[in-house]
């Protein structure tokens, strides 16, 4: 019985770990009243924050936050990669009664319903990354990751003189982003005489491209660039040719998607990657028009943020 | 797991078996390996096979030295009857720390090394004593800890990669520490990494420990039957404590070999590695109910998963099929181990 009540404890707390839930204070009032003006309670739901995309999205979110702190006051969650925890927080919001509700979804179909209700609430709803199905939100901000899979076409026709033999390291083939970001490659290379080699899918890990970049290395004798999905598999993809030892991490050209500061932003100042793709967190651009539908302006449906090329010429422009 | 007893009689025998297993085990690596001789592809340039060069042989020890690793641990607990779920993640927060004390902190690489070790031997000792002493199932002990773990490694770094320059407050802002390369270059004219040194020695090390020590045979009899173990006097939860102690050690080490390879410090690193050491001990021949097997079979079954997704990837083989390649492949192992008993 005792041992009984042991496990009980220990699946409780693992449950617990698990759910990682409970440390956001709960919205109190809505009434902030600072100098008669109100302040608005945002609820920010994010889909999880294991990967450095989505903390840098809500550090984004957070810094543009604090610049309006006497207007607005934002609540975050993190869903742990679980859509039903999603569908959950976005019911909470709407218990909590926030003003407006930021999400950036799992999965877009299984969360169309919960934002459905909190638009019925008249809670407006402002998506990113992931479009929602339907129309049944205020509007949605993201990239274009077919164009940005497009420009790192054209930019490798550029820096190779349109001809040489490229290997593609690719993110999960199974998610969208990952087959925009092929797709959009092809079309940007079209009509050039570069021809991938060998590609592999490297699920956006870094180890995973480390290794695969390894077996490229050992069959091609001439390979002119990397075309990675993401910064990290770039990065991976130079490693292997370091660890090759004949120097060709000199020679080769690594071209990776994302640009974070922590990440792209600094392999390109360091000269690890040739270039790097930003892939826009949308964070800033959601407490801007988050304020103006909360001042009951007008706002688009939709907005894609363009993205923009990191190389060292850019970097040396902008004087950093 | 630890409930199911065997007769005693399988202790001894076990040994024996073990070793008609690692005779089977060496024809199953010697069939890989013939696979990746006649599917190699040809060096472009040379003309030469991709696959029987000294480069990708040292290669295919070096990309799987973590997972072999974490295989030498947790063989030592499979030995026992349990299992440990917490080294994907106890990697990911040794590296995590590994990364932090000489990024973050300047620390030199002797000291960060003792460090992370030390505190991977710390989450075995909590893991062996949740099992030993409160009772608690390893399979939920361990569960705990892999999802503590995990939280500690994000806590640690503050939930991004830990690299040079990541954060204003670290020590190094330049390149990363020279310990990274080190790790990851061949020494002379041996042409393997330390870190693929630090895997074949762990093994090593522990192949004579298990095979003829004293503690090596409490293993056995632990896993073979518990309650036999205890009336012929052997503290049954010290044996254990030991094999989770040791599991997280090597797991803490793989960590630090992690953190060399990426050369970053990733708060997710390991995640879902347990399972690919559990599949390398098991596709070797132990037996997961404990009591029989050995460290060298582990060798054989590391050998075994890597050989395979070498050859996967040279041939340049389909996400999809080598999924399927290699969940045949751990039935084939399974049903091998089968027919033996």
């Amino acid at each position: 019985m005792k041992r009984i009540c042991v496990l009980v404890v220990a699946a409780a707390v693992a449950a617990a770990f698990v759910a990682g839930c409970g440390r956001q204070p709960e919205p109190t009032s809505k009434e902030g009243a600072s100098g008669g003006k109100r302040i608005y309670n945002i609820g920010f739901s994010q889909c999880n924050l294991g990967e450095p995309w989505r903390v840098q999205m809500n550090a984004d979110i957070k810094a543009a936050a604090e610049k309006h702190r006497d207007r607005i006051r934002v609540f975050y969650k993190d869903a742990q990669n679980r859509t039903e925890v999603q569908q959950n927080q976005v019911r909470e919001f709407i218990q909590q009664g926030v003003d407006l509700i930021i999400i950036s979804p799992k999965e877009s179909v299984p969360l169309t319903k919960p934002v459905a209700e909190a638009m019925a609430k008249g809670i407006p709803v402002i998506v990113l990354d992931r479009a929602l199905a339907g129309e049944d939100y205020t509007m949605f901000i993201g990239g274009d990751n077919r164009e940005i899979g497009r420009q790192a076409g054209y930019h490798m026709v550029k820096i190779l003189g349109g001809k040489g033999n490229v290997v593609e390291l690719k993110g999960l083939m199974t998610s969208q982003p990952a087959i925009d970001r092929h797709e959009g490659f092809l079309e940007g290379i079209r009509g050039s005489d570069i021809k991938i080699i060998f590609s592999a899918d490297c699920k956006w890990l870094e180890p995973d491209a480390q290794r695969e970049m390894k077996s490229a290395l050992s069959r091609f004798p001439d390979i002119d660039a990397v075309y990675a999905h993401n910064d990290p598999s770039a990065h991976g993809a130079y490693l292997a040719a370091q660890q090759e030892g004949k120097g060709r991490e000199n020679t080769i050209k690594f071209i990776g998607i994302d640009g974070l500061p922590t990440e792209g932003v600094k392999y390109v100042r360091e000269g690890i990657l040739d270039a790097t793709f930003v892939y826009p967190t949308c964070g800033a651009e959601a407490i801007e028009y988050a304020l103006k539908i909360l001042d009951g302006e007008d706002v688009p449906k939709k907005v894609i943020l363009p993205t923009r090329v990191i190389t060292k010429e850019t970097l040396e422009r902008e004087g950093s | 797991m630890s409930e199911r007893r065997l007769p005693p009689r399988d202790v001894s025998p076990a040994r024996l078996l073990a070793l008609a297993g690692e005779f089977r085990g060496v024809l199953a690596l010697a069939a890989v390996f013939l696979l990746g001789v006649l599917f190699t592809p040809r060096n472009l340039a040379t003309g030469q096979s991709v696959f029987l060069t000294w480069q990708t042989q040292s290669d295919i020890l070096f990309e799987y030295s973590e997972y072999g690793l974490l295989a030498c641990g947790m063989t030592l607990v499979i030995l026992t009857g349990g299992i440990d779920l917490s080294v994907g993640s106890v990697l990911g927060f040794a590296a995590t720390l590994f990364a932090v004390l000489l990024i973050g902190y300047g620390w030199s690489a002797p000291a960060a090394l003792g460090v992370v070790a030390l505190t991977g031997l710390a989450a075995g000792l909590v893991n062996g004593a949740l099992i030993a002493r409160f009772r608690i199932q390893p399979f939920v002990a361990t569960l705990a800890m892999m999802v503590a773990a995990r939280g500690g490694a994000k806590l640690l770094s503050g939930g991004i990669k830990v690299q040079p320059g990541a954060q204003e407050w670290y020590a190094l802002q330049g390149p990363p520490p020279d310990v990274f390369r080190w790790m990851t270059s061949p020494i002379g004219w041996t042409g393997l990494q330390p870190a693929t040194l630090l895997f074949l020695l762990s093994i090593a090390v522990m192949l004579v420990v298990v095979r003829y020590s004293a503690y090596g045979r409490r293993l056995y009899a632990v896993g073979g039957s518990e309650e036999a173990a205890r009336l012929s006097g052997i503290r049954v939860g010290a044996v254990k404590v030991a094999a989770y102690s040791l599991c997280a050690l090597f797991a803490g080490i793989a960590g630090a070999v992690n953190a060399c390879r990426i050369q970053i410090g990733d708060p997710e690193a390991g995640a879902t590695y347990e399972l690919d050491a559990i599949a390398a001990v098991v596709i070797g021949g132990t037996s997961l109910s404990g009591g029989q097997g050995g460290m060298f079979l582990t060798l054989i079954g590391t050998l075994i998963i890597a050989y395979i997704n070498k050859i996967l990837s040279i041939n340049n083989v389909p996400e999809a099929y080598r999924l399927l390649a290699k969940g045949l492949i751990i039935v084939a192992a399974v049903l091998i181990q089968k027919r033996r008993q």
